[in-house]
């Protein structure tokens, strides 16, 4: 059996069970269990770590466990209107472009650094560049590689993008048709 | 036809055009060999980024995320004991130890009156004296094996451990204070010799801990 859920790749029947046992564990943490919110982290940590490193192009083991601390603190804000894992995920959303706003509010005072432009490869870009695809998705600017990570790599849909990045959903397919052109030279 | 910008293309892959202009494009690329080709880099492009594996934190997260929510990190399963047993057989060492040393003070107390020696009165009374015979060698060695051995022990484990040596130690100093004032307190004397020996105690049984998790 196979169901959809907004956001990710269609779940699958084993999916389906995760996610009841997210839901029941989403609860008794609400209520204060931390036995029940240690299993939700050791079922969506390894997940959470990467959609905050590729977002922010940096390995961010911190960054995780401010997630996992965040999702702890709003557990009383989740009421299973979507899945445990979609929500936690937007919560690790929010993390990474507070942290990104504070970095750049920190920058702007230190330095007056302008923010990296957005990279916008040429149609005639070459094929093959000589770096792995990871390598490749840190070059990218911020902005298109946030929205790469979200839509290629996740699975979440522009209007989705543009709600939880603050953006027009004209700036996420924009942002996301960059991406890919960039990334197209570093296929192997 | 004209061909295509390359955000069509991309647009096209997520079906984000108007329905006329999909087809359109879909019949362009079916003759045209330079878009088709960027097209199919497109396609590897997304197909490679759902293909990109997971990378978990590189180590176990849940001891600092735990001790922020204020819950407490899971026992770890390398240590054979329970924290109670541990407990337990310390308290069982400490006391026999006491009897032990206690014994020793009295027969030694009877061999000095039997030697006669009053003239200069000892700076610690016979049990603190005993007790420290060797011991500070004793120490020095165990606190070494325990810095050797310390880091197969959980932090939960290091943690009681440092606080229970940090209380003894400060019974120590207490001890020696009040001694220096007064040295002839048999009863100061005794309770510094029972102290440094369940700070011994304690030495003893983290060292076997380091032992049991290796």
């Amino acid at each position: 059996m196979v169901t959809t859920s907004p956001g990710l790749h269609p779940l699958r029947a084993t999916d389906t069970a995760l996610a009841d046992a997210d839901a029941v564990d989403a609860t008794l943490a609400a209520s204060g269990d931390a036995h029940a919110f240690e299993r939700l982290y050791r079922r969506h940590v390894g997940r959470v770590h990467t959609l905050v490193s590729r977002m922010l192009g940096e390995d961010a083991d911190d960054v995780t466990q401010e997630v996992m601390i965040r999702g702890w603190q709003k557990l009383p804000t989740f009421r299973g209107e979507s899945a445990f894992g979609t929500w936690l995920y937007r919560v690790a959303v929010n993390v990474v472009l507070n942290r990104r706003a504070q970095v750049g509010r920190v920058r702007r005072f230190l330095v007056r650094q302008p923010e990296e432009p957005l990279e916008r490869p040429g149609r005639e870009a070459p094929v093959g560049a000589g770096i792995d695809f990871e390598t490749a998705l840190k070059g990218l600017s911020p902005g298109a590689r946030r929205v790469f990570v979200l839509h290629d790599v996740e699975g979440y849909r522009h209007e989705e993008i543009a709600g939880m990045l603050g953006i027009a959903a004209g700036t996420s397919k924009s942002q996301l048709h960059y991406a890919r052109m960039a990334l197209r030279r570093h296929l192997e | 036809m004209t061909h295509p910008t390359s955000k069509q293309l991309s647009d096209f892959l997520d079906r984000e055009l108007a329905p006329a202009e999909q087809a359109e494009l879909e019949a362009h690329l079916a003759g045209c060999g330079e878009c088709a080709a960027l097209m199919g880099e497109l396609r590897r492009v997304i197909a490679r980024a759902e293909a990109l594996e997971e990378r978990p934190p590189r180590a176990d997260l849940w001891p600092g995320v735990a001790a922020a929510i204020g819950a407490i990190p899971p026992a770890p399963r390398r240590i054979a004991f329970s924290i109670p047993q541990l407990l337990a057989a310390g308290i069982a060492l400490v006391v026999i130890t006491g009897v032990m040393v206690r014994w020793l003070s009295r027969e030694r107390r009877s061999v000095v009156a039997e030697i006669a020696q009053p003239a200069v009165p000892p700076v610690l009374p016979a049990g603190a004296r005993i007790a420290a015979h060797g011991y500070a060698d004793a120490i020095r060695e165990l606190e070494a094996e325990l810095a050797q051995g310390r880091g197969r022990l959980d932090t939960a484990t290091v943690r009681v451990l440092e606080d229970n040596l940090a209380l003894v130690d400060r019974a120590i100093q207490e001890a020696q204070r009040a001694l220096a004032a007064d040295p002839g307190n048999a009863y100061v004397s005794g309770h510094l010799a029972r102290t440094r020996l369940r700070k011994l105690g304690l030495l003893r049984q983290a060292t076997a801990l380091t032992h049991v998790s290796s």
